[in-house]
């Protein structure tokens, strides 16, 4: 482990009566934003959830922020330093969004009430919700449901950020703003962001991790994993039969990602979704069209 | 010095607890439940409703058992799954699950300092107009008899929370308040036996009981056998009893075979304390 290294994760398997959710995963996490990309049922809320102490892997080792969290005291060390986004996350009712962000951080060791109170409107405003903060959770949207618990995560500036789908149901403006958070995170937290949004990953991080059936397909920087898909993907005037992925473009033309060449294309510039296609084939398409 | 800065270094987890109490108390304080139940405790009070029992006479103790105890079961469940759909989150903090129902137990005080109140101005009442006073029950006993008021308003709530820990269903805290109220009402067969160590030990063993028969029963008024004070005792380590099983849900390794050995011996003082109560002279005796 180098000495920069903040999670190791080393044969991690975690099997559910029967069916194995992660087999054999190896990781290394270092500071900086590393994107976990994978279809549904792919293994990444499981693995984001092992990284966050929540579920116990069934074999293998986990290594966090230099601790092995087998013992309540390394577990609440560990604690001290993370922040975690759940996928899903519902809110207890009657709470404000200021209430609820104060009560997460009463679990977080804040117990002095005028810092505790300066840090929750610190990452209410950090989320653009400052001045939502006295409004019922009930009675805010999704996007800004999404955006409490992410300030919650955020609470301490914490050395380890987990992030599972953090910008589900956040529209456009407020996803550019939470990139420009998450950025500045990750100049020195370690962020580990799982995600369907391959433009998150693409505009955000330094490395891309792919998981399919719970074993880790690519691990590498984004744009590694871009230029595996240069010289595979077309511009034609028509789909191509052979393509893996093939639609109409705003422009009028067909986008063919595939490594057969239809008649009369031009090469076009590979996208990190076009390598993520390639990558994984039909179970990206069968996510890309559920999602 | 910033927010940041001055949170560096971790508290003691007795300050993160007792941080974390507070705040489960005020919740606890503002729930609408809670304040239906003393609301309704005070009008019932004011009015002196207390179901044919004397206002100063241990029967009216079934009003902040009801009002507090039960009703608190409600309040202290929907509290302790109130953090349900948060869970993840919550279990990635650093307070552990024994702190966090810790905090829950410790704010189930709140309807236990009502019902405190309850019973110190049902004193201040008693000394403005005169109670039934009787040699067939001690002053002593008669205080006894009220302590336990506080003990079922704090003894409902900490079913609630242990309830809440242990089972996931949204019907589980209606359950355990029919429970609570029904296992008393099945122990009232003690009243109908013929006075016995028996008889004392079907009433006592619920987690609320009548000492005293109610006025205007057509009968001549009397004080139930077995011992007040071994009783108060029994109840409170069944609130004990509830609290650790909590916590114990929570609980891993070294922490979890503590809370086990501490059931046992909870569970053992709980049996002896009945015990203890029922081998008290059983005999009814007339006010």
């Amino acid at each position: 482990m180098t000495a920069t290294t903040t999670v190791k994760l080393a044969g991690i398997r975690k099997r559910y009566r029967g069916t194995t959710a992660l087999d054999a995963v190896d990781l290394s996490l270092q500071p900086g934003i590393t994107g976990l990309l994978g279809p549904n049922g792919a293994g990444k809320t499981t693995l984001l959830r092992i990284v966050a102490t929540v579920l116990a892997p069934t074999e293998g080792h986990v290594r966090l922020l230099g601790r092995m969290p087998s013992t309540n005291e390394a577990l609440a060390e560990v604690r001290r330093r993370l922040g975690y986004l759940p996928q899903e996350m519902g809110f207890p009712r009657g709470f404000t969004g200021f209430a609820f962000v104060d009560y997460m951080a009463v679990l977080k060791e804040w117990t002095s009430r005028a810092p505790r109170h300066d840090e929750v409107r610190r990452v209410l405003e950090l989320v653009d919700l400052g001045d939502v903060a006295a409004k019922r959770i009930r009675a805010l949207s999704g996007g800004q449901r999404r955006r409490i618990a992410l300030a919650q995560a955020l609470l301490g500036d914490p050395d380890l950020l987990l992030l599972d789908e953090p910008t589900t149901g956040v529209d456009p403006e407020q996803r550019v703003s939470l990139r420009q958070v998450l950025s500045r995170a990750g100049e020195r937290s370690t962020v580990l962001l799982s995600t369907h949004q391959t433009e998150d990953v693409a505009a955000l991080c330094d490395r891309v991790v792919v998981l399919d059936q719970g074993r880790v397909r690519f691990d590498g920087t984004v744009l590694g994993l871009v230029a595996t898909a240069a010289g595979r993907v077309w511009l034609a005037d028509a789909p191509h039969p052979a393509a893996r992925a093939s639609w109409r473009t705003g422009t009028g033309r067909h986008r063919n990602v595939g490594d057969a060449a239809p008649p009369a294309a031009d090469l076009a510039e590979p996208t990190l979704e076009d390598a993520y296609l390639l990558l994984l084939g039909d179970r990206a398409l069968a996510t890309a069209v559920a999602s | 010095m910033t927010a940041l800065a001055e949170h560096a270094a971790p508290p003691a987890r007795a300050t993160t607890l007792r941080t974390l109490a507070g705040v489960e108390a005020r919740r606890y304080a503002r729930h609408p439940l809670f304040l239906i139940g003393v609301a309704l405790l005070i009008w019932l009070t004011a009015t002196e409703s207390y179901g044919g029992y004397h206002p100063t006479s241990g029967g009216s103790t079934f009003v902040p058992a009801f009002f507090l105890g039960v009703l608190g079961v409600f309040v202290a469940h929907g509290l302790t799954r109130s953090m349900a759909r948060s869970t993840d989150a919550v279990r990635a903090a650093p307070a552990d699950g024994i702190t966090r129902t810790a905090a829950l137990c410790l704010a189930c005080l709140v309807p236990g300092t009502v019902a405190l109140a309850w019973v110190t101005w049902t004193y201040v009442a008693s000394s403005l107009w005169p109670a039934t006073e009787s040699a067939a029950i001690s002053t002593t006993e008669r205080a006894v008899v009220f302590a336990a008021a506080v003990v079922y308003a704090v003894g409902g709530p900490l079913v609630g929370v242990m309830v809440g820990r242990w089972t996931r269903f949204p019907g589980a805290g209606l359950l355990a308040a029919v429970g609570l109220v029904g296992w008393p009402v099945l122990a009232t067969v003690g009243l109908a036996m013929p006075a016995s160590r028996l008889s004392s030990l079907v009433r006592l063993n619920a987690p609320f009981t009548i000492w005293e028969s109610s006025d205007g029963q057509g009968e001549h008024p009397w004080i139930a056998g077995g011992s007040p004070g071994w009783y108060l005792a029994y109840i409170t380590l069944l609130c004990g009893l509830a609290a650790t099983a909590a916590m114990l849900h929570e609980a891993s390794g070294r922490q979890r075979s503590r809370l086990v050995r501490l059931l046992v011996i909870l569970a053992g003082l709980a049996i002896a304390s009945l015990a203890l109560a029922v081998a008290t002279d059983p005999t009814r005796v007339p006010l």
